[in-house]
């Protein structure tokens, strides 16, 4: 190793990528406009959904509860005349529920507990739109029974016993908001993404040019000229995690509750195992069409299974062992215990150790097939 | 006139077979289109869902009776849960949930017993609030089972049975019966699987086409085609030609695979599935035309692609409700052509729609492609160089 050469071939590596405009420029932008949009897309709360409404009781009572659905801007209730009308709305997806109120829904209501029937509503749900329908269910439900309480309560009557009242706290997250989890997740997105994908690009497109060969006949190691490519384009991923936490602090008011230090550390360990695998990308590959399409091929998983949008827990059991083999996995669970959690080294000790380890073998591995080609 | 007509199709002709036998040589677009679509039905069909399943949580019963015990054994027989970890103290539960080791924390208070003589049982669930959907959804689920516990029932002697109508029962005063349509067990695999045509095409078309043109320019083919007696529409339909018949086999796949592996058949209209596909392939290539004359080197174009698949799958609602999405991201996403072709696919496949209900998107979807047609008419004047 002589810090000369090494010193040479980072600059020369610094100017040549300055000088490409467009990856400086996708380097800057990519980063913030995946925070963006990622930032938004996660939502729980469910608003504007059109309801359909037959209310064949049309009563002061079945009136109230329809209004009360709409009142809150949870739902936009929109009244249908007969069911063929209603069941073809639901197939040309005008509506995403549907509430039946049937005719003798306030006698049964008013008679409550006297030996009669429980009153009955029906609700339908367009199951094709599946998460759609698993937030809306809870609101629906939770509106039906508050609201058929409130009336009861105004007629001075007392809701007959049953049931145990749960009073449910979101810790880390109190409004739910998905704009933490989200953007937590999206540094594992970009830095696994786009930097496996601009290391891959940028040293095919040397060895297509041929600078790749030159390089290789001067006196220069292999570690010195892995280390002149992968330091530049290190400091510049760093760089951007920095960014983005500026932009996610900026824009969308989203700070880590943990130390802002111990999450970049974390960040520059993870930047290597893409360094690596941009890396080995690049060595097995003959064009920079091929290097992008390995990127994206392996890409795909990676955002499905590291738990960046669906949560592992979920997944089969075996599903779940291969998505542990992923770094990105842990990265993001680091990620998410520092954004949501305010965790320190100590508890993240395991996770860490293992990114680290991955980054080794990953490079290491590099390293190994660069020094095969001389 | 009718001689031009004549060589305007030879000429497309032409260009579509040159094009055909470029493609069969093409590797990296052969595993785009061999592995992917496989890689995806698997993914889809079997890994992802939504839904909680083996959530991890933790118990603090202070009352330690057998009604706090059944209630936790309610909880647990929803089925979403695995069993639960008994804890001792708060500072357990809570450092149990940041560590991520739960997700949910229920503390059943010491006067629990009490309480239910009294009439005003009430027990605590504390629950992660990292992923909101997943804490909302395990929130609700424990939710619903405390208010559905039946308290009269419980203080008798056959307290100890378990009881599988309980969760089952609906909660509150009113008896809400209700139904999930066109997907009746509320499975995430058919909401992701009635997309999969979508995803694979756009990831197939906009790659396919993207490069084509600036490989062409720096291989240097390009200035032979300006060279040619070919008009730049020609050459441009003459390219999209092949492609359309990828996409419609890999469309096949894409309906056909979800029925055979998990019985999931298109209820709606062959027809109509097969009428919306052609906006959608020709508008998808004709984007990927567009970012190759955007693009100045190869590597550059599949950057933009890359780059523009990204938000086009996750704003067009394939992944996420676009309907859950604020305003203005939901507008946004109107402009990708994966957001109008997702909702026929849903329409059609989900919902067994025919051609009328579909009307609205297929019409958005050939008017997109009619503009993205203007743009590249206007970015690609004959040049050189």
């Amino acid at each position: 190793m002589n810090w000369r050469r090494l010193r040479t071939l980072l600059r020369r590596e610094v100017l040549a990528t300055f000088r490409d405009v467009f990856t400086v420029s996708i380097l800057i932008t990519v980063p913030i406009g995946a925070l963006l949009i990622f930032g938004f897309v996660l939502a729980t709360d469910v608003k504007g959904l059109h309801l359909g409404v037959i209310d064949a009781n049309n009563t002061s009572t079945s009136r109230r509860l329809v209004a009360e659905l709409g009142a809150k801007g949870t739902f936009l209730p929109q009244t249908y005349d007969t069911r063929g009308d209603l069941d073809r709305a639901m197939v040309a997806g005008d509506i995403s529920a549907a509430i039946i109120i049937p005719p003798d829904f306030d006698r049964d209501l008013l008679t409550l507990g006297s030996g009669h029937e429980r009153p009955q509503v029906q609700v339908i749900y367009d199951g094709g739109e599946a998460m759609l329908a698993g937030n809306a269910e809870g609101f629906l439900r939770t509106l039906i029974a508050s609201t058929t309480a409130d009336v009861l309560a105004g007629d001075g009557m007392r809701a007959p016993g049953g049931g145990i009242a749960v009073v449910t706290r979101a810790l880390f997250n109190p409004k739910l908001d998905g704009k933490p989890f989200m953007v937590a997740g999206t540094f594992g997105f970009v830095l696994s993404f786009l930097t496996v994908l601009i290391t891959a690009v940028s040293i095919v497109t040397e060895k297509i040019t041929g600078t790749f060969e030159q390089l290789q006949v001067t006196p220069a190691t292999s570690l010195e000229i892995l280390l002149g490519k992968i330091l530049p384009l290190g400091g510049m991923f760093v760089f951007d995690v920095v960014l983005m936490v500026l932009a996610a602090g900026f824009v969308l008011h989203v700070w880590p509750q943990g130390s802002i230090v111990f999450f970049v550390i974390v960040s520059s360990f993870y930047v290597l195992v893409s360094l690596g695998l941009g890396l080995i990308i690049s060595a097995t590959s003959a064009t920079a069409a091929e290097a992008v399409q390995k990127s994206v091929l392996f890409s795909i998983p990676l955002v499905q299974l590291s738990g960046f949008a669906f949560p592992i827990h979920s997944m089969p059991r075996v599903v779940q062992w291969i998505a542990e083999i992923f770094p990105a996995t842990h990265y993001i669970r680091v990620c998410r215990a520092i954004y949501m959690r305010g965790e320190g080294p100590i508890t993240q000790l395991p996770e860490l150790a293992l990114l680290l380890l991955f980054g080794i073998l990953l490079v290491g591995y590099a390293l190994r097939t660069i020094e095969a080609r001389r | 006139m009718n001689r031009s007509r004549r060589s305007f199709w030879s000429n497309v002709g032409a260009v579509a077979y040159k094009e055909a036998s470029v493609v069969r040589h093409d590797k990296a677009l052969l595993a785009t289109v061999f592995a992917q679509p496989v890689m995806m039905l698997l993914l889809m069909g079997f890994a992802l869902s939504n839904k909680p399943a083996n959530v991890h949580w933790a118990v603090l019963d202070e009352s330690a009776t057998a009604l706090s015990r059944r209630l936790v054994r309610e909880i647990e027989g929803t089925g979403y849960f695995v069993a639960p970890q008994p804890v001792w103290s708060h500072e357990e539960g809570e450092q149990l949930l940041k560590r991520g080791a739960a997700l949910a924390f229920v503390v059943i208070p010491k006067d629990f017993r009490r309480d239910i003589e009294r009439g005003r049982p009430q027990v605590q669930v504390l629950v992660d609030g990292s992923d909101p959907l997943q804490a909302a959804r395990v929130g609700g689920y424990i939710g619903q089972v405390a208010a559905a516990f039946d308290l009269q029932r419980a203080a008798g002697p056959e307290a100890l049975a378990p009881r599988a109508e309980a969760s089952a029962r609906s909660a509150g005063l009113v008896d809400v019966r209700q139904r999930f349509w066109f997907n009746p067990t509320l499975l995430d695999r058919t909401f992701f699987l009635a997309a999969l045509a979508g995803m694979l095409l756009t990831n197939l078309c906009m790659s396919a086409t993207s490069g084509g043109l600036v490989a062409e320019r720096e291989s240097g083919t390009y200035e032979q085609m300006l060279a040619l007696p070919t008009t730049p529409l020609e050459l441009v339909l003459g390219k999209l030609v092949p492609y359309v018949v990828i996409s419609y086999a890999v469309f096949l796949f894409a309906v056909t695979a979800p029925g055979v592996v998990f019985g999931l058949w298109p209820h709606g209209s062959w027809l109509a599935l097969m009428l919306v596909t052609l906006p959608f392939v020709l508008a998808s290539l004709a984007i990927g035309v567009f970012v190759s004359t955007l693009a100045h080197t190869s590597a550059q174009s599949v950057f933009i692609t890359v780059f523009f698949i990204m938000p086009s799958f996750v704003l067009s609602g394939v992944m996420f409700p676009y309907q859950l999405m604020p305003h203005g991201v939901r507008e946004l996403g109107g402009f990708f052509p994966l957001r109008w072709y997702q909702i026929a696919l849903r329409r059609i496949i989900e919902r067994g729609a025919g051609v009328a209900e579909v009307a609205v998107p297929l019409l958005v979807l050939f008017t997109l492609f009619g503009v993205i047609l203007v743009a590249i008419r206007w970015r690609m004047k004959p040049r050189l160089g």
